[in-house]
């Protein structure tokens, strides 16, 4: 114990009070000093920051460079300038796929916010098993996709084999193509997105439930609100921050629908699922065209980025509540 | 009245997010050719093994199942020391630029990630790294949410503890393995199941980097056989297998899960 001491005195005796020791002893201290500061730093941290630099930013600036060639997988890469960016304004296709994912999102946030919320009312409303039954609800959250997708397309076959066409037969409704009408294709994604996704939309609302304190509830009672009106009036204001939240997280994850799409229906029929992501793996991958395919991803990027500003300049502070 | 409104609706949503379940698992053992549906497909009772039998033979499938396991449990472990590192050292740790590292980094995470998958593609094709798991698993080693979410949970810890084991003449990385780690678990545990969900459920990159069927992750062998005739029982036997993972997990990690969403909602 006493020898450590000693240890440590030395390391806090500033070099300047030390005189007769020579120069080299006194840098070789400072350099002990130093490492014991920023070890972790040296060990960890600045490997994870090359890694970061060639795994996150170097690609994010390669892509911007891409987009500006015509890359070719074998062969010489020409510079063709704004070529690519030109295409994409002339694309009837690429437009096609912007408002595919607009009307996805129209279909699939609103429902998913109100799902997620009327979940999460229900989780609260001091039922038992409360916690078995949130989790139920959040278990489609943490399933593959393709698993998902694989019994969502047999549920909406378009014969009347299908599942829920023989339930609309109960009520006589008709049977529907679904997946095969362009019409549908794009609204029947976006239920199973709905039902991949409310379970997480219901855990913010559940959180912001339970920060509401009780005691407007009681005065409201006091004053003889029915439930109707307290929820109108304490609940969904108070909600604010979350309903502001969950739409933007869900407007971004919209614009990024893929899976279901590759999944169930190719991006057909009629190109009405070809959503931008799809497009941009179809451009990329299938036809091998990546140089475009980067512009539709930049696209993309900013699509996100303006959403992401939104939400900076609306939210500021406001959301440290939660 | 207003309980027996929240029953009715409770009862209500929970059949349709169990239905899906119930027609995987009942599928599964249901031996048919075409995805038919006669009352057979519920009331049948003759169980059919045969599609897992299909599966466990074709030898295929269980490759498809070890390369999600390697390209799963190697980001799990690594994510949750390395962010664990890195979050406690931006929580805890003065340093030169910390404040620009970290908005960086939270800057990057707003970047889609199908951005990064182009040029990633061009580079792990000069890496070699098509068809091999070095693509899905050297960048994934650490992650920007994790560093975020361990950084935030320390930061609401007092420095006392430290403070003495450096009196004690602890070294840092002493403090850091015998007082921070601990002290993290629960975060630590946040990180490693949204790690396992991501790198088991991902589908997108897998299908760019891995183009040899042997080399598929269990989402794109399923893919692949997505929508085939005939083939709804051993799809449904399939996703019944890659399903069971992530059910244990969920079953006793949930609490971590839910907890992870909600702080991930703090910024």
């Amino acid at each position: 114990m006493s020898q450590e001491e000693t240890k440590e005195e030395e390391y806090r005796t500033p070099p300047e009070k030390q005189p007769k020791q020579p120069k080299k002893s006194s840098l070789k201290t400072r350099m002990k000093k130093h490492w014991d500061k920023y070890s972790l730093i040296y060990i960890f941290f600045v490997p994870i920051m090359i890694h970061f630099l060639i795994f996150q930013v170097f690609p994010f600036a390669f892509s911007f460079v891409l987009t500006f060639m015509d890359w070719k997988i074998i062969g010489d890469s020409t510079f063709v300038g704004f070529e690519h960016w030109a295409r994409f304004f002339q694309d009837d296709l690429a437009h096609l796929a912007i408002w595919n994912t607009v009307v996805f999102s129209i279909y699939y946030i609103i429902p998913t916010m109100g799902l997620g919320l009327i979940l999460a009312l229900i989780i609260n409303s001091g039922i038992r098993f409360a916690g078995f039954f949130k989790g139920i609800f959040f278990l489609p959250v943490v399933t593959s996709f393709v698993i998902v997708a694989g019994i969502w397309g047999w549920m909406f076959q378009g014969t009347a084999d299908g599942l829920i066409n023989m339930m609309l037969g109960w009520f006589g409704i008709e049977q529907q193509l679904f997946l095969s009408d362009s019409d549908q294709a794009l609204a029947v994604l976006a239920g199973l997105s709905i039902l991949k996704v409310s379970g997480s939309t219901m855990i913010y609302y559940f959180a912001g439930l339970q920060s509401i304190p009780g005691q407007l509830y009681e005065a409201a009672k006091i004053d003889g609100a029915n439930a109707f009106r307290m929820f109108w009036q304490i609940t969904f204001p108070l909600l604010k921050p979350i309903h502001f939240y969950v739409l933007i997280i869900t407007t971004i994850s919209s614009f990024q629908i893929f899976d279901s799409a590759f999944l169930l229906t190719g991006g057909g029929p009629n190109n009405s699922t070809t959503t931008i992501v799809y497009y941009l793996y179809e451009q990329g991958f299938t036809s091998l065209n990546l140089s475009y395919a980067a512009v539709l991803s930049y696209v993309l990027f900013a699509i996100v980025l303006v959403i992401s500003l939104i939400q900076r300049k609306f939210l500021g502070k406001d959301d440290n509540i939660y | 009245m207003k309980k027996t409104i929240a029953y009715i609706g409770l009862f209500f949503f929970a059949a349709c997010f169990l239905l899906p379940f119930l027609i995987m698992v009942v599928g599964s053992f249901r031996d048919m050719q075409y995805a038919l549906l006669s009352p057979s497909f519920w009331f049948s009772d003759e169980l059919s093994l045969s599609n897992y039998t299909y599966i466990l033979d074709d030898g295929i499938f269980m490759r498809w199942i070890f390369n999600s396991v390697v390209i799963t449990v190697v980001p799990v472990f690594s994510q949750m020391f390395f962010c664990t590192v890195i979050g406690y050292i931006f929580a805890k740790k003065q340093f030169p630029g910390r404040e620009i590292y970290f908005w960086t980094f939270m800057a990057v995470i707003m970047i889609p990630q199908q951005l990064l998958i182009i040029p990633k593609y061009i580079m792990f094709a000069n890496f070699g790294w098509i068809n091999n798991y070095a693509s899905l698993i050297v960048p994934e080693i650490w992650g920007i949410m994790g560093v975020f979410l361990i950084r935030q949970y320390l930061q609401g810890i007092p420095n006392d503890f430290e403070e003495a084991a450096k009196i004690d003449g602890a070294t840092d990385f002493q403090i850091f393995m015998r007082i921070i780690f601990p002290l993290t678990i629960p975060v630590v545990a946040t990180v490693g199941t949204f790690s396992f969900i991501q790198n088991w459920n991902d589908l997108f990159q897998p299908l760019i980097y891995m183009t040899q069927e042997e080399m598929f992750p269990v989402t794109v062998g399923l893919a692949s056989i997505l929508g085939k005739e005939g083939h709804f029982g051993i799809e449904m036997a399939g996703s019944t297998i890659s399903f069971i993972p992530t059910f244990l997990i969920f079953l006793f990690f949930q609490r971590y899960f839910t907890e992870g969403i909600q702080l991930s909602g703090i910024k």
